[in-house]
């Protein structure tokens, strides 16, 4: 048996009309880059949002400036869920290709709405039971508003009368999030948001009459929706950063984008630099006065700036460094997501050098893992990473930011009054807490040699045997210091279960997911997200070492967290690793068949 | 009066023309009356990377080749500072020049004095890239720092000096220095600093240098005739010193920095301006 085929000039079956309630849907809209796929998610999440529904939003784009397959993804969820569904439940297809590429994924009752401009409707690559509706958005665009440009604003039109929605809401939508755009610009999309619904009133789609419902929810809380980049952005900037330079790269370019807008208005500085190092090497010059500054780059970046990190360490000069990291080795493949940096910065660079790494999990986490980054990096006097993974490009409805607890701690900071009490000032001097009072130039009486060679107190280069080991002791105190204030590890699911599984950033979501279907089928999980990177933190071994098993579930082939647990303590005899490295995310799907798997053999 | 380090005393070979440009830069200091804890000097890694130690004043110990973009990072996060940035030939036209050409471009307010003696010292007697003749590709040319200072349109101040002629050096030393604490931009001063250990070119580079000072003919405000007249010396393997050009372009800072707050203070964090700022940032994203 084939799928049912609607024509969308005829009535669809009254049966398919019974506005079945959802509370959990998710959306591709897919097609060759520059198509609007991008655009009708945007406006579809707008939607949703409205209607108190928890947003998680992924694209799955080509590096390039227009075609290319690109695809927009979006789950709409009453419980925040930082993850897609495992299926497609509605797929909006401007080619084959995009058919093609979600075929595996789309759920049995899925709706195709497939774009017959050029290609005939493609039955075998759908599950028989899905509803397919072709619709020739293209041609009906250029026929009717000249330009193919305005067929998203028309496959919206119609997609908000399947799914339920008020025309009014649908406009209201649609014009804000056009709200940039001239009236001459805006009428024809409102036109061909018109003539979507008009296809839908052909087909008998219209108010309660629609296939799919999502009831309006009640939000208690405030939320915002926002990628974890321009989170970590908004919280360096809330916790008195103020010089930002960095190189474009996908896809930490956008933390740049976000300052070069708004951090002018505070009296910053952004510079696009002519390479990473010369980004980071601003960002130190910056720091050696006293600013706060920070760079952002992905893998390839990171690896050109790793001599100035570990410089940073010795010369004991404060920066922060963002790595959205993506699949590598090398240039990689520039827009799908790894956690494969972690051996770089944890443990990249020349010598030994003290240095923090953190790893948020979602927009909130970034906002706040930033404004402590930023802090930390003032009171250590030593480089602090935050190591983002998908978490950086996607967007999630969290709980609005509360500016209020971006508080600005100076660290050892020596004024010039103070100077005026002190019998001599020494930059490097050697502390109990590893961390010597800082005089910045400018202040009278105060000057010092910053230097990354081995130096003694003053700051004068020495090789001297004893005060080598002073110097690298002193260092290494530090991060003692400060490792009081390093975020804990989250953790959740069933504390008695015997059975962990242990993942950072963005898995905390799949994770959930996962450890609660396989709930469901009798197998209980104590799940950990750490989300201090370096020093991996003792809660993170042992819980490790105090389960019986715990799956490692991670974005490389190289398992390097795995690899890192271990080498800080964790007992290798406790460790599966689930590893993934095809540039995609995982699916709790994916997850949950993994580990049952592994479970029956053990 | 608050004890701090104890000025070191140079680390270079007698003879070295490393002691002329230090002493410039400590003439153009005083001179200018410029005080020693509002300057930051900022030097590479090689023999020239050791002068910020014998000043007196705050010193940075760059990381090789990048001292120009962490000289610009201070000198816009705190324009009140005198900033110094040296280095030698290897540091600033081999590992270092890519940065070069980008500083040159963007005019930051801020001296860079790069000694140049042809050769790498600290590794013994390597040739870098402004090596007259070197062994492994005695075909290449020199690169010459001048030429492509004149080529990016928005330099302002090119100098060349030799530490034999210390009367010059000085005076273009301090030109320099002032030129950028005018604010008028970038000063950049090449000296011929010849190396008596690994490549003494002493009495060759004497023997070479055209004083364009001295010259009646010469305008250092026509960027398209003091090239081609530097070019026409170059072809008649002579050296050109003095001041080379001198111009005017919008400095870095009067680019980017805003009036809006004083940058290099957190007063104005929890000030009204700032969170209604952040709140308005805030707010794109509310639902």
């Amino acid at each position: 048996m084939k799928p049912a085929i609607y024509d969308i000039s005829a009535a669809v079956d009254k049966d398919l009309l019974r506005a079945e309630v959802r509370d959990d849907l998710t959306v591709m809209v897919a097609g060759q880059g520059g198509d609007g796929s991008l655009t009708i998610i945007a406006l579809l999440s707008k939607a949703l949002l409205h209607r108190g529904y928890h947003i998680y939003r992924t694209s799955d784009i080509a590096s390039r400036i227009k075609g290319g397959h690109a695809a927009a993804l979006m789950r709409a969820s009453t419980k925040p869920r930082g993850n897609l569904g495992d299926q497609i439940d509605i797929l909006i297809a401007f080619d084959l290709e995009a058919v093609q590429k979600a075929s595996n994924r789309l759920a049995p009752n899925s709706i195709v709405i497939f774009d017959s401009s050029r290609e005939a409707m493609p039955p075998d690559l759908v599950p028989e039971t899905a509803l397919m509706i072709p619709v020739p958005f293209s041609r009906l665009s250029v026929r009717d508003l000249r330009r193919d440009l305005f067929k998203n604003s028309l496959g919206f039109g119609l997609l908000g009368r399947i799914i339920g929605l008020a025309d009014k809401e649908v406009e209201s939508c649609l014009r804000k999030h056009f709200k940039k755009l001239s009236s001459a610009q805006l009428e024809p999309n409102i036109k061909a948001l018109r003539e979507g619904q008009a296809f839908a009133d052909k087909a008998g789609i219209s108010g309660r009459n629609s296939i799919l419902t999502l009831p309006a929810q009640a939000v208690e809380n405030e939320r915002i929706f926002i990628s974890g980049n321009h989170a970590a952005a908004m919280g360096f900037m809330a916790a008195g950063g103020r010089f930002f330079a960095g190189y474009p790269i996908t896809p930490a370019t956008d933390v740049m984008n976000f300052l070069e807008r708004n951090l002018p208005a505070v009296g910053g500085v952004v510079m696009q630099a002519e390479d990473e190092l010369a980004s980071i090497n601003l960002v130190i010059g910056a720091a050696l006065t006293g600013v706060r500054a920070m760079t952002a780059s992905s893998g390839p970046g990171i690896a050109l700036m790793l001599e100035s990190i570990g410089h940073c360490g010795s010369a004991e000069i404060p920066i922060v460094i963002i790595d959205c990291q993506r699949a590598g080795p090398s240039t990689g493949m520039p827009t799908k997501p790894e956690q494969s940096d972690i051996n770089m910065v944890t443990r990249g660079g020349n010598g030994d050098y003290p240095h923090i790494v953190l790893t948020p999990g979602d927009p909130e986490e970034c906002f706040y893992g930033s404004i402590l980054a930023t802090n930390i990096a003032q009171r250590a006097q030593c480089p602090v990473i935050l190591a983002l993974d998908a978490v950086c490009h996607d967007n999630f409805t969290v709980p609005r930011f509360d500016l209020e607890r971006a508080r600005i701690y100076p660290g050892k900071r020596v004024t010039e009054s103070d100077v005026a009490q002190m019998e001599e000032y020494r930059r490097y001097a050697i502390t109990e807490d590893g961390i010597s009072p800082w005089a910045v130039p400018g202040t009278r009486d105060a000057m010092n040699l910053v230097t990354g060679n081995e130096r003694n107190e003053w700051g004068l280069v020495t090789t001297e045997p004893d005060m080598r080991v002073a110097m690298v002791d002193k260092r290494s105190r530090k991060i003692e210091t400060v490792r009081p204030l390093l975020p804990k590890a989250v953790e959740w699911g069933d504390v008695n279960s015997p059975l962990g599984i242990l993942g950072v950033g963005i898995l905390g979501g799949v994770m959930t997911e996962a450890a609660e279907r396989l709930a469901e089928q009798g197998l209980h999980f104590h799940c950990h997200r750490p989300r201090t990177l370096w020093p991996v933190l003792e809660d993170t071994i042992d819980f490790v070492n105090s389960h019986e098993r715990v799956y490692v579930v991670e974005q490389s082939e190289g398992a390097q967290l795995a690899g890192l647990l271990k080498s800080e303590g964790a007992r290798a005899d406790k460790i599966v690793s689930i590893l993934k490295y095809d540039g995609l995310q995982f699916s709790t799907a994916e997850l949950v068949a993994t580990i049952v798997e592994k479970e029956r053999l053990a | 009066m608050t004890k701090t380090y104890e000025i070191r005393k140079p680390i270079w070979c007698a003879g070295c023309g490393h002691f002329g440009v230090q002493g410039a830069i400590q003439y153009a200091l005083q001179a200018a009356g410029i005080e020693l804890h509002e300057t930051l000097v900022l030097a590479g890694i090689g023999c020239s990377g050791t002068v910020q130690n014998n000043i007196g004043a705050y010193g940075y110990h760059a990381m090789h080749g990048r001292v120009l973009p962490t000289a610009i990072g201070v000198s816009l996060a705190n324009p009140d500072l005198t900033v110094i940035a040296a280095g030698g030939d290897g540091d600033g036209y081999a590992i270092g020049g890519g940065h070069l050409m980008h500083a040159l471009k963007r005019n930051a307010n801020l001296l860079y004095v790069v000694m140049n003696n042809g050769v790498y010292g600290l590794t013994k007697g390597q040739d870098s890239p402004t090596a007259k003749t070197p062994l492994a590709a005695p075909e290449e040319d020199p690169l010459d720092a001048m030429m492509l200072g004149l080529s990016i349109r928005s330099t302002t101040f090119l100098a060349r000096a030799i530490t034999t002629r210390s009367d010059q050096l000085n005076e273009l030393m301090l030109m320099g220095l002032q030129h950028s604490r005018e604010g008028k931009g970038m000063a950049f001063i090449e000296v011929l600093s010849p190396c008596v250990t690994y490549d003494d070119t002493y009495s060759q580079w004497m023997n070479k240098v055209y004083d364009l000072d001295a010259d009646p003919d010469y305008r250092n405000d026509d960027r398209g005739k003091a090239f081609f007249d530097l070019n026409r010396l170059i072809e008649q393997s002579l050296i050109p010193i003095g001041l080379i050009y001198h111009g005017e372009h919008a400095s870095l800072q009067s680019a980017m920095l805003s009036d809006v707050t004083p940058f290099h203070s957190l007063e104005d964090q929890h000030a009204g301006h700032f969170n209604q700022h952040m709140e308005e940032v805030l707010s794109a994203y509310a639902v």
